[in-house]
């Protein structure tokens, strides 16, 4: 018993990670898109689990109720209220574009080179740290939320609001094309 | 208090767990079927409606020969201070025992998933609800394998506790739109539609008076802030302030949460027939209704944690004035939580019973107009009181 238990708990990453997996191959070969929905959201909330299985409470929390509870909430309603019987496919997989074919594998191949050393290398012995040496006047972080927001608010504050207004970029993009010329 | 005073194996661990999983589901499930009573009763005084108030006590139905002695005695019938109560066990009978029917062109999958996310999400938040602040009471030495294991007052207590409970509330809104989608029927999708985006712009300013306490506390654990904003040391006395006006927005808005009356657009049953779940009969039906009032129960905890002084007697740092040596007063208690949960569920019942519903624009103008604004200057005054002061 007492061995089984150890044996689930340091493989729990490995657990959500399949299962996080087994979500996001059901979204895409559902024909359905609100159970592709469904699926999406599990694959949500099983990384949500990666995270907690890795200690990160936070960035666990924060995946839940972003995107479990605020973004696929979006895509659900979008997906609702399309008139879906216009947009059925028989095939599962859009192969029609070359283009996306090609796209797909230079993604799958930047994502090996990046990751390379991750994956194949050896691991690394020292765990990544912010740097508490900036950390002037701020206690050394005892919760996951505080060195989350030691790194956000101290430390990377500059690259943390450009991406901000990289997002208000896009989303301000998204209104200007998607909008209607009215006459 | 240390969280972990004693080592636990891991199969220890998970025994102590699924014991107190099971403890907090047998009070849940205790507390609603005598909220939904109460609920017949108090409604029932207020608009001094007749089935509630009068039945049993009489000299016919199911308990008429009782009281048929009872009253030949010169007596008031026993059971005429539970008045009402055989309309509440028919309903429960009437929910179990009832056909479950899925509509023929519903997503079948999806229509039985609908109500079990509902109830998941409802129910799951309790794990990260703290009921007292340490150990209740430890299990008896001869037990085999967990004698003398410490039963703690809460189920586990994440440091982000709070975050889990908004993140696991916030899945609860898919029960609600799934089940109207699966339904396959005009009604309930409009009801769902108009529910998710009140749920969705009500998070908003729930977050954002929530806020305040994790503020002026300084931590995102349950047990910690309710126990820091009730004893709090460092707790400024200017701060009865904000927290005074973020407990009216938070129940404002978690009225709305928990679709109730004012807020229940979602099953306005004068323009919507019943709302999301009009398809729903049977169990299935009942899962929604569990859900509704386990959400009611997690809305006052959290209320009462945060805005009420949680497991203390006394509020908003007031209770530092009680020295911690006083007998019953001084110390936390399980009773105080849960009398005060009580009384904001009744608090829920007195509204249902007096105010009329909301129109919709009304609705998203209190939340959008109002509420959200109120919240960012009760949110900015909290800040300047934390750390101006």
């Amino acid at each position: 018993m007492e061995h089984l238990l150890e044996t689930i708990g340091r493989n729990m990453f490995a657990i959500f990670g399949v299962m996080a997996l087994c979500g996001a191959a059901f979204m895409v070969a559902s024909k359905s898109a609100v159970h592709s929905v469904l699926g999406f959201l599990f694959a949500m909330l099983c990384v949500a689990g990666c995270f907690l299985s890795l200690e990160a409470e936070f960035l666990g929390m924060a995946q839940i109720l972003v995107y479990a509870g605020g973004i696929v909430v979006l895509f659900l309603f979008v997906v609702m209220l399309v008139e879906l019987s216009k947009f059925k496919e028989k095939s599962v997989f859009q192969l029609q574009s070359r283009y996306a074919v090609v796209a797909v594998l230079l993604g799958a191949a930047a994502f090996v080179a990046i990751f390379r050393n991750l994956i194949f290398g050896t691991p690394s012995t020292e765990a990544l740290v912010l740097r508490p040496e900036l950390a002037n006047g701020l206690n050394v972080a005892q919760q996951n939320a505080q060195a989350v927001s030691r790194g956000l608010f101290a430390d990377y504050l500059l690259p943390f609001e450009i991406l901000s207004v990289i997002l208000l970029v896009a989303l301000v993009g998204a209104v200007v094309l998607a909008k209607t010329e009215r006459v | 208090m240390p969280t972990q005073a004693i080592p636990m194996t891991l199969t220890q661990t998970l025994i102590m767990g699924v014991i107190q999983i099971l403890a907090v589901l047998i009070v849940i499930f205790i507390i609603v079927p005598l909220t939904t009573f109460a609920e017949r009763k108090v409604i029932g005084y207020i608009q001094v409606r007749l089935g509630a108030t009068r039945l049993a006590g009489g000299h016919v139905g199911i308990t008429g020969p009782m009281n048929r002695i009872m009253w030949g005695m010169g007596k008031v019938p026993m059971l005429s201070i539970l008045r009402g109560l055989p309309i509440f066990i028919a309903d429960a009978l009437k929910l179990i025992t009832k056909e479950d029917i899925i509509p023929a062109k519903a997503d079948r999958g999806v229509f039985t998933l609908a109500p079990i996310i509902s109830v998941m999400a409802a129910f799951g938040v309790f794990a990260c609800v703290a009921y007292y602040p340490g150990v209740m009471f430890y299990m008896p030495k001869s037990w085999p394998v967990i004698g003398g294991l410490p039963f703690q007052g809460f189920i586990t207590d994440v440091n982000v506790g709070l975050l889990f409970i908004l993140g696991l509330a916030s899945v609860g809104v898919y029960g609600i739109v799934l089940g109207a989608w699966a339904s396959n029927s005009k009604y309930p999708l409009l009801g769902s539609l108009r529910s998710a985006a009140q749920i969705v712009s009500y998070e908003v300013p729930l977050t954002l008076s929530l806020l305040v306490p994790v503020l002026l506390s300084g931590s995102l654990s349950f047990k910690d802030m309710s126990v820091a904003l009730s004893t709090g040391k460092d707790l400024n006395p200017l701060a009865i302030i904000p927290l005074f006006i973020g407990f009216f927005v938070y129940l404002t808005c978690g009225f709305a949460e928990t679709n109730r009356v004012p807020f229940d657009l979602a099953e306005a049953e004068t323009e919507l027939v019943a709302g999301f779940h009009t398809e729903y009969s049977g169990m299935k039906f009942g899962f929604f209704y569990l859900a509704e009032y386990a959400n009611m129960i997690v809305v006052s905890s959290l209320a009462t944690a945060f805005f009420l002084g949680g497991h203390y007697l006394l509020p908003f740092g007031l209770q530092r004035f009680i020295p911690a040596t006083m007998p019953i007063i001084g110390g936390p208690s399980f009773f105080f939580f849960f009398a005060k949960i009580l009384c904001i569920l009744f608090v829920f019942l007195w509204v249902r019973a007096t105010l009329p519903r909301y129109r919709y624009d009304q609705l998203m103008d209190v939340g959008w107009k109002y509420l959200i604004p109120l919240t960012l200057v009760n949110l900015f005054l909290a800040a300047i009181i934390r750390f101006a002061f």
